[in-house]
């Protein structure tokens, strides 16, 4: 138990990491309304002048806002706290359950999953953290150092269902990603 | 039946005539008879009380509120959901229910309660609100943060045993001193003294009975009157009565006076709900006055214990005066006894009965709900546990968005009623909503009717989907991107095609045109039936089965052309499944009601964990929900932005069959995912399509929800580019109509559309739509 529970001894650092990745996920919004100004001339500098158009006659939001930064709520950060504590106790179901309440209050963020896998990886159930793991993948674009993260996971839990290839697979990504 | 008569009347004289000293072998017997007699009255007295004594109902709560600063929440929800919990708005808060209120600043005492994951403890909070929002939340009297507390959850029902008792159980270090010091000053003053029976208070009582002529006062002590509730009918015979003495003598025996005395208070007959009885003080608490039995005041303790004479004699609702005559009688009582000060008591006697409204407390609240919950139970617990082994249950359950549900819903179909001269009540409806990431189900209508507990049409009414099913047929081409992009024109011209054996089909437009070459993503968006058909007959049937099938849709399907537009009956609980789906970024997420259970000593029984797997790629999903936010901003679902805000983006789609006989919409946010059907029990047309049936209701539902929008995630192996839609080939500033779609890397189009002119700006055009995320 002590040796399955290490890795959520990581968690106060990764609450941190957590605090920093609010900032840094883009987020692609997707287009708003019917028609989509093309953004080509009013940025670039290669059309000749005479070839300039009219501002588009359809006036919507731009299809990618910037990245907003959104303060962590404290209460997800309470709960990480709780789920590690739970976990270095030993009680990796109280520690799973305080991630999903996590997961209700913030279920976009990353972190969350990932360490949802971890807890299950630690409880031997390596299907579910193989799957928990992707889940945060999906949602941790443009965040290289989560996804590395997860690709570690992922071949942990590959390698605990005897999927050699599939792990080595998953480590090349992880080293991929960590070393961009 | 005339030749045995006289036979038995021989009989016995005879015997008695030949034998020597009969009454001594008949004493002999006899007592050996009340020996073994006693014996058996011992096995059952043991038996019953040392083991389980009561079967218990399960109890079913919402989901608890979360309180944390940053959460959207406004002061009237918080208000709702304590109301639904019975806190008490007070002036000054004082005890653990109450609450007080200025403007945005409430204090709240919480109840203690015990949760899968441990005990929440009471506490005295402050909650501040600003813009829809808890601005902060602070223990009230040292004012520092707070970063999470939760409220007790709201209890929506219980699942009752057969014979329909029901009580929460007590224990007797929990029940207040002055509600047993009066219950045994009126009940039985010699409870401490006696062996279980009372023979004074039995000439005392008979005394006094001779006096008034009639029945005044009982002689039984609360012993005896546990043994008679506990063991024995009703009936009222001399044997009764002297079994009842004989096993309040066992029961004396075996047990201590506090065992007695608790079981006394968690078995009394306090009240009748219907068919329900309300047992035991526990529950009579919550019956009455809707809290529990802690935080009542004197005046009623003493109701309680006045009720125990005769429940329905002294209701306090059919018979105020009564009860309250009773009520003072037992305040006098406990004056005299200095069990409270006479102040206390003047004070007591001038208060109101202080009872709830009337009507059946304990239906359940939301009979759909809860037979989600019970069918979920029941693949892991047997009914007789279910009903009987007091679990608590904690399920998925929003009471906001379920209060929300059930009114727009009625107040909908009553609308869509009148504006189609329909007769009143034919129209149905059903609706699931859950949420987007985590799959739990928040809310469910099983019909027009809330509180109707029989035909669930979330789960059981299997109607026809029609074009909710096409998002299918489209994930199944985009899985294949060198052949299939949002992009890609299909053929909307007519389309005949015959099977093997000869059937011809030739499906239609619902606006009975025929658009030409137009881009899949539009084709979704506008529902085009032929170009539907035609892409899925490309793809061929079995293909889109395959993709149904991963999207968790189990029934059989046939594999006629007819299923690709949606000829296949689905409860809306299934669609809900299939549409999870693509709002969980391809993950398929179980559809939960229940998150754990705790048996009745509060120790973990079970959990229901969260558990995804990847149904459809990263890739695809982004696609396919890009097209579904297309139905909403130009297609079939337009209609929600009448009354969501224009920067809310929503993705989904609308269903229709044939002859309007089912009107479906499914759509989802970035936080919530809803599924609603509109049409009749007897299957007739409605006259309703998807966009003004189905969508009307989800539109009305949403409107009220402050959810973020449904926003993509930019994956790797997604790339976005320019599209002239007439042509579905590249576009620069010189298409007008130009959109920006998703392409899996590399499959974009490399051609350029006519209406391009300035050759050689597009890379610029991506450098750029980068730069703004990286």
């Amino acid at each position: 138990m002590r040796s399955t529970a290490l890795p959520i001894l990581l968690l106060p650092a990764l609450a941190l990491a957590l605090l920093v990745q609010g900032c840094t996920t883009p987020t692609y919004y997707p287009p708003r309304g019917g028609r989509l100004p093309p953004p080509v001339i009013e940025q670039g500098s290669q059309a000749p002048a005479d070839q300039r158009l009219p501002p588009p006659s359809v006036s919507v939001p731009p299809p990618v806002t910037a990245p907003v930064a959104r303060p962590q709520p404290p209460a997800v950060v309470a709960l990480l706290d709780t789920a590690e504590r739970q976990a270095n106790s030993g009680d990796l179901e109280a520690a799973a359950a305080s991630l999903e309440r996590a997961i209700r209050i913030d279920p976009r963020n990353p972190v969350l999953w990932y360490h949802l896998a971890t807890v299950r990886l630690s409880q031997g159930d390596s299907q579910a953290a193989e799957q928990l793991a992707a889940k945060s993948n999906s949602l941790a674009s443009g965040n290289t150092v989560q996804q590395a993260r997860n690709w570690q996971l992922i071949a942990r839990a590959r390698r605990a269902h005897q999927d050699e290839r599939g792990a080595a697979t998953a480590e090349q990504r992880a080293r991929e990603l960590s070393g961009r | 039946m005339t030749r045995r008569r006289p036979r038995r009347r021989k009989s016995p004289r005879r015997k008695r005539s030949h034998k020597p000293f009969p009454w001594l072998k008949l004493l002999l017997v006899l007592l050996l008879m009340l020996g073994g007699y006693i014996v058996w009255l011992d096995i059952q007295v043991t038996a019953q009380f040392t083991g389980k004594r009561w079967s218990l109902p399960a109890r079913v709560y919402a989901r608890p509120l979360d309180l944390y600063a940053g959460q959207e929440l406004t002061p009237e929800q918080l208000v709702a959901e304590l109301e639904a919990l019975h806190y008490r708005p007070v002036r000054s808060v004082q005890q653990a229910g109450q609450y007080s209120r200025n403007r945005e600043v409430f204090h709240v005492m919480t109840r203690p309660f015990t949760f899968w994951d441990g005990e929440e403890p009471a506490r005295n909070l402050r909650i501040s609100f600003s813009g829809g929002r808890v601005s902060q939340l602070a223990e009230r009297t040292s004012g520092s943060a707070i970063a999470l507390a939760r409220l007790d959850p709201v209890l929506v029902g219980s699942f009752y045993p057969a014979h329909n008792e029901d009580r929460v159980l007590l224990q007797l270090d929990k029940v207040p001193v002055s509600l047993t010091d009066a219950l045994i000053a009126i009940e039985d003053r010699g409870f401490y003294q006696h062996h279980g029976i009372a023979p004074l208070a039995i000439l005392r009582a008979l005394w006094a009975n001779i006096r008034a002529g009639g029945v005044v006062q009982g002689g039984s002590t609360l012993t005896q009157q546990l043994v008679k509730n506990f063991f024995l009918t009703s009936e009222r015979t001399l044997l009764r009565k002297v079994n009842e003495a004989i096993m309040a003598l066992l029961l004396e025996i075996h047990y201590s006076k506090d065992e007695i005395l608790e079981a006394y208070l968690n078995e009394v007959y306090l009240a009748q709900d219907g068919s329900r009885s309300i047992n035991g003080f526990g529950l009579a608490s919550y019956f009455y006055f809707e809290r529990p039995l802690s935080e009542l005041s004197v005046d009623q303790y003493a109701l309680l214990v006045g009720l125990v004479k005769g429940p329905s004699y002294y209701n306090p609702w059919k018979h105020p005066e009564r009860a309250r005559a009773r009520r003072n009688l037992v305040l006098d009582v406990m004056a005299r006894l200095a069990l409270i000060s006479e102040e206390e008591a003047v004070r007591a006697r001038t208060q109101q009965l202080g009872v709830g409204p009337v009507g059946r407390k304990a239906i359940n609240t939301f009979p759909a709900f809860l037979d989600l919950v019970r069918r979920q139970l029941q693949t892991d617990y047997r009914d007789e546990d279910i009903t009987s082994e007091g679990l608590s249950i904690f399920t998925t359950l929003n009471p906001q968005v379920q209060w929300r549900l059930e009114r727009v819903l009625s107040k909908r179909l009553d609308e869509l009623e009148n504006g189609l001269r329909m007769e009143r009540g034919k129209l149905e409806g059903a609706a699931v909503v859950t949420s987007v990431q985590g799959g739990e189900v928040l809310a469910m209508a099983g019909g027009r009717d809330p509180k109707f507990a029989g035909f669930n049409r979330a789960l059981d009414a299997y109607r026809q989907v029609g074009s909710l099913l096409k998002p299918a047929v489209y994930l199944t081409a985009l899985e294949q991107p060198q052949r299939y992009t949002l992009a890609t024109l299909i053929d909307d011209g007519p389309l005949t095609y015959t099977a093997r054996n000869g059937d011809v089909w030739e499906p239609g437009n619902y606006d009975r045109q025929n658009h030409g070459n137009v881009p899949l993503y539009q084709a979704l968006a506008h529902s085009y039936n032929i170009s539907t058909a035609r892409l899925g007959l490309a793809l061929g049937v079995d293909k889109v089965i395959l993709t149904l099938r991963r999207l968790g849709v189990e029934q059989k399907l046939n594999p006629y052309p007819s299923l690709l537009l949606g000829a296949v009956e689905m409860s809306p609980f299934q669609v809900t499944r299939m549409y999870q789906t693509f709002a969980s970024g391809g993950f398929a997420t179980p559809l939960r009601a229940i998150t754990a259970v705790l048996a009745s000593d509060k120790t973990p029984l079970q959990r229901y964990p969260l558990k995804v797997y990847a149904a459809i790629e990263p890739g695809p999903d982004h696609l396919i929900t890009t097209a579904l936010l297309y139905v909403v901003r130009e297609g079939t679902g337009q209609a929600i932005y009448q009354a969501l805000p224009a920067d809310r983006n929503v993705a989904g789609k609308t269903g229709t069959t044939d002859d309007l006989r089912d009107s479906w919409f499914a759509g989802f946010t970035g936080d919530r995912l809803g599924v609603v059907w509109v049409g009749r029990d007897d299957n007739q047309p409605t006259g309703l399509s998807g966009s003004t049936g189905a969508l009307r209701v989800w539109r009305d539902l949403f409107a009220g929800f402050n959810d973020s929008g449904w926003t993509q995630t930019l994956i790797d192996g997604i790339e976005y580019q320019w599209i002239d839609p007439a042509t579905g080939l590249l576009a620069d500033a010189g298409c007008l109509d130009a959109v920006q779609l998703p392409f899996i890397t590399g499959s974009a189009p490399t051609e350029y559309a006519p209406c391009v002119r300035g050759i050689g700006t597009l890379p610029e055009a991506v450098d750029w739509f980068k730069e703004l995320f990286q």
